[in-house]
């Protein structure tokens, strides 16, 4: 897979395998519950707040909507044989957070940071070694769209 | 009589916690990238470059950082938005 930033301020995400597409479906299998990364911050709220009746359904539907942002720009690219996928900057916040709540529900599960800290890696389960690679993957594209895209949006 | 006292009481009490400031509080975590956490201390709250970096690096080497104290409702609006960007934020009393 190459990953490129555009001449439009953009990144262009060209997949040569089914590999890498199947890497690409992972980022929105990997986020699971949008719900859950909202309920989770509003546990750090306190009970006054309302929170929970207030931000949190807002907070959900602004994370689904990442999430199906993300699976749809990949399923038609899949669907209409595109050679590549095109990140534009207004979009770039969406992906940005879909491939964050993929990490952060990897970092829930596996605990990867403390698996990198440990230098467990090769110790680790085959579903762990998976998750830690995915992880990187998606660390790469966050770094990309940081550094080409994201930054200069206003 | 003895029920409008503690209404009375009450109210006083919640116009006290309304006035006492509020510190809306950016903490660490494994994911969120230190040029993200940058960049939307600049958006949300509209500081420049240094003073994002200083309060990041605040986060990253203490566990966490006041990035803003002020009125209890404008610092719920803050940490709505930063909950939004998928920072993990809370709010505390300033003390």
């Amino acid at each position: 897979m190459k990953v490129l930033p555009t001449l439009e301020g953009g990144l262009c995400i060209i997949p040569e395998s089914e590999a890498d597409w199947m890497e690409l479906h992972l980022i929105c299998t990997d986020a699971v519950r949008p719900s859950h990364l909202a309920e989770s911050l509003a546990d750090l709220m306190d009970d006054d707040s309302d929170w929970d009746e207030f931000v949190v359904p807002d907070l959900e539907e602004s994370f689904n909507s990442q999430c199906r942002f993300v699976a749809a720009t990949i399923e038609n690219a899949r669907d209409h044989n595109e050679k590549a996928i095109f990140i534009t900057p207004p979009q770039s916040e969406k992906w940005y957070g879909a491939i964050n709540q993929a990490r952060l529900s990897l970092e829930t599960r596996y605990k990867l940071d403390a698996v990198e800290a440990d230098g467990d890696l090769e110790e680790a389960t085959p579903e762990v070694r998976s998750a830690y690679f995915r992880n990187r993957f998606y660390l790469f594209l966050q770094s990309m769209l940081l550094e080409f895209v994201m930054d200069g949006v206003e | 009589m003895p029920k409008s006292t503690p209404t009375t009481k009450k109210k006083q009490k919640t116009k006290t916690q309304k006035d006492v400031p509020w510190s809306v509080v950016v903490l660490d975590d494994p994911v969120n990238l230190q040029g993200y956490v940058t960049m939307v201390l600049k958006r949300v709250f509209g500081y420049p470059q240094p003073r994002a970096e200083t309060l990041m690096m605040e986060v990253h080497t203490q566990g966490k950082s006041v990035v803003w104290t002020g009125a209890r409702e404008k610092a719920e609006f803050y940490v709505q938005q930063l909950h939004g960007w998928q920072l993990q934020t809370t709010m505390e009393k300033a003390s």
